[in-house]
């Protein structure tokens, strides 16, 4: 009956779902779909940063071996402990943080330098954009994992090298992503008009381009927390991304996997830690995308 | 009207153009043409980029053959003997001549001359991502149909909460959960190791299944997700689709029919942009599962300094990508006549 009182409205959106006849039915899912993984993000941020301190947990390294493989629920263990007598719990928080801040940088390098020189590529086009768009098809075909093993030797293994080994594979990708949305902007209007007024290209460029395109690159960058975060583990797991006593996650998976038969829940605990956070950024991203490609 | 007014296609059958420039002047020949001569610059910057990453790699060959205790005479001259102390551009150009006619080098470590080594280690990593290719695919199709004939429907549902769940899942993670359940619990496959296949068909499949299944799995929900999407647009979209409903074409007929046909594109852009990441993907699986692939000899090789061989890892993943592409547009050509024709 909704459907047949409102032809127009139906026109409009071919891909209304169910939910539309219900009015704010599917307002409320979206908002849903928004706040659940933004709140478990928040939940996950705030217990690496805050949660040791709060809890009053043990250091994450140098426990002692008289305590190892305390079974969890022991006093004082919450998870237990592992082969070296640290606290699971608080190694999983200590690594979060490690996985955490690494993943926001480099996707803050990848924005920043991606996104410059994808609009500066788009915005100029000709021989710049050329230039600009052939380095980064080298990069792209480049076997992204060889590059960040190599940058990981070269330098040692360390939370900085690791970050900058990641942002060179970061760049490229967001570069493209910039690049297609400022081609997207350059018949508009607006850009007719600052460029009209004679307004200097790095004023267009920041001005007026950085705004319309940063929905969808901080979208984008949604979704590469997830894969910086897989591939920082994948890094940490070859023993080239954290150096070992210092927990993250990818050592912790690495670590576990030696008695996986034996206590399979050091590999349990922290695999469920990077499936949650990225599932999380995951989830975030798709909802922020179908809203900025839905209207 | 004279002829001359007619647009002229190339390639169009026009009894005045010779079968040989039908042949050459067809728009999806110069496409090809025109993306192989795009791959050569690509091609370059790659071995260029992977010698100056290489040479910032601190320590080389000679030193970790010798051991750290060594001479720096011993080292010195073990140097001059691999040609490590010759200047970066000149090995750069030495090897690159060798390798233009097909000459990848001998390892550092162990001499044996790289295409041998490939030999023996790229069936592997072949197998391996064939059987993940085929699997995923051979699940992703039939569920994104069954998913896309009832939008939002139970089965689209959980179609869509597996996947989204799978592509969270970093394949380390999965490989390790899979070792875990079929290997450590059930006992039903091997944990790791490898069996050639001339050792019989099932001992090989036996230790191939969960390596393949750790890759496959997350390339199923990639897969699933992308055609499932494509699909819906397909149905909700396109005037073909109302049109042959208008007709009383039958549902699955005009998704198998109709949709599907213009959706495999999709699907086959995605697969191909997806070969060149997932070679990538195969170094820290063989490592779990002790395979011995090309990805296990890089890692080995970036561990050892061996360069020749890590050069000639980097020139292979990166001509599988460039290769792919091209498949993809070939097969672009040969599917849609728009292409072959050249009307676009």
């Amino acid at each position: 009956m909704a459907v047949a009182d409102t032809p127009l409205q139906v026109a409009e959106n071919p891909a209304a779902d169910q939910d539309d006849a219900v009015p704010g039915g599917r307002r409320w899912r979206g908002q849903l779909g928004l706040w659940l993984p933004g709140g478990a993000i928040v939940l996950i941020v705030v217990a690496c940063f805050l949660g040791p301190a709060l809890l009053g947990l043990p250091k994450p390294v140098g426990g002692s071996v008289l305590e190892s493989y305390l079974p969890a629920g022991s006093p004082g263990h919450l998870l237990g402990t592992d082969p070296n007598g640290n606290d699971i719990l608080s190694r999983l928080l200590h690594g979060g943080r490690a996985s955490l801040f690494i993943a926001a940088t480099v996707n803050i390098v990848g924005l920043v330098v991606g996104g410059t020189l994808g609009a500066l590529s788009g915005y100029a086009g000709g021989a710049v954009d050329t230039v600009i768009m052939r380095i980064l098809d080298v990069l792209i075909a480049f076997p992204s994992l060889v590059l960040t093993l190599a940058v990981a030797q070269a330098l040692g293994p360390s939370i900085r090298n690791t970050i900058l080994a990641l942002a060179f594979f970061s760049i490229p990708a967001v570069a493209r992503v910039a690049r297609s949305a400022v081609l997207r902007l350059r018949g508009q209007p607006f850009m007719a008009a600052a460029e009209l007024c004679g307004t200097p290209a790095w004023r267009v460029l920041f001005k007026h381009l950085a705004p319309n395109i940063a929905p969808q690159l901080i979208t984008f960058a949604m979704l590469g927390m997830g894969i910086v975060i897989i591939i920082e583990g994948a890094l940490s797991f070859l023993g080239l991304g954290i150096p070992a006593p210092a927990p993250s996650w990818g050592n912790m998976v690495a670590d576990g996997q030696l008695s996986l038969s034996a206590t399979p829940m050091l590999v349990v605990w922290p695999s469920l830690a990077l499936l949650l956070t990225v599932l999380s950024f995951n989830l975030l991203g798709e909802n922020l995308r179908s809203r900025w490609s839905g209207r | 009207m004279t002829t001359a007014a007619l647009p002229r296609v190339p390639g169009d059958r026009d009894p005045r153009v010779s079968p040989l420039r039908r042949v050459t002047g067809s728009p999806a020949l110069r496409l090809v043409g025109k993306r192989l001569l795009m791959a050569i610059p690509i091609m370059l910057g790659v071995t260029i980029l992977t010698f100056w990453v290489l040479s910032l790699i601190p320590g080389n060959a000679a030193q970790q053959l010798l051991g750290a205790e060594a001479s720096p005479e011993d080292v010195a001259q073990l140097e001059e003997q691999l040609g490590l102390n010759e200047s970066g551009v000149s090995r750069y150009l030495s090897w690159l001549g060798n390798a233009l006619h097909g000459d990848l080098g001998n390892s550092l470590v162990s001499r044996q001359p790289v295409s041998e080594i490939l030999a023996d280690r790229l069936p592997v990593t072949g197998e391996l991502v064939l059987l993940a290719f085929v699997v995923s695919l051979l699940l992703a199709i039939p569920v994104a149909l069954l998913a896309a004939h009832k939008p939002n429907g139970l089965m689209d549902r959980i179609s869509m909460m597996i996947s989204t769940l799978g592509l969270s899942v970093a394949n380390y993670v999965l490989a390790l959960l899979l070792v875990l359940v079929f290997a450590v619990t059930l006992g039903w496959l091997p944990a790791i190791g490898y069996v050639p296949l001339s050792d019989g068909l099932w001992a090989n499949l036996k230790t191939m299944i969960l390596p393949s299944a750790a890759i496959g799995l997350p390339l199923f929900c990639f897969y699933t997700r992308f055609l499932r999407g494509d699909l819906v647009d397909q149905l909700q979209q396109e005037e073909y689709v109302t049109t042959a409903r208008a007709k009383g074409v039958g549902s699955w007929q005009v998704l198998l029919r109709h949709a599907f046909r213009n959706s495999s594109f999709g699907l086959i852009t995605v697969v191909g942009l997806n070969l060149g990441a997932l070679i990538g993907g195969t170094v820290i699986i063989e490592q779990i599962f002790a395979l011995p692939g090309v990805g296990q000899m890089l890692l080995q090789a970036i561990n050892t300094r061996d360069f020749v061989v890590v050069q000639a890892a980097v020139v292979i993943f990166a001509l599988v990508a460039v290769l792919a592409n091209l498949v993809v547009d070939l097969m672009y050509a040969v599917l849609d006549p728009r292409i072959r024709y050249g009307s676009r």
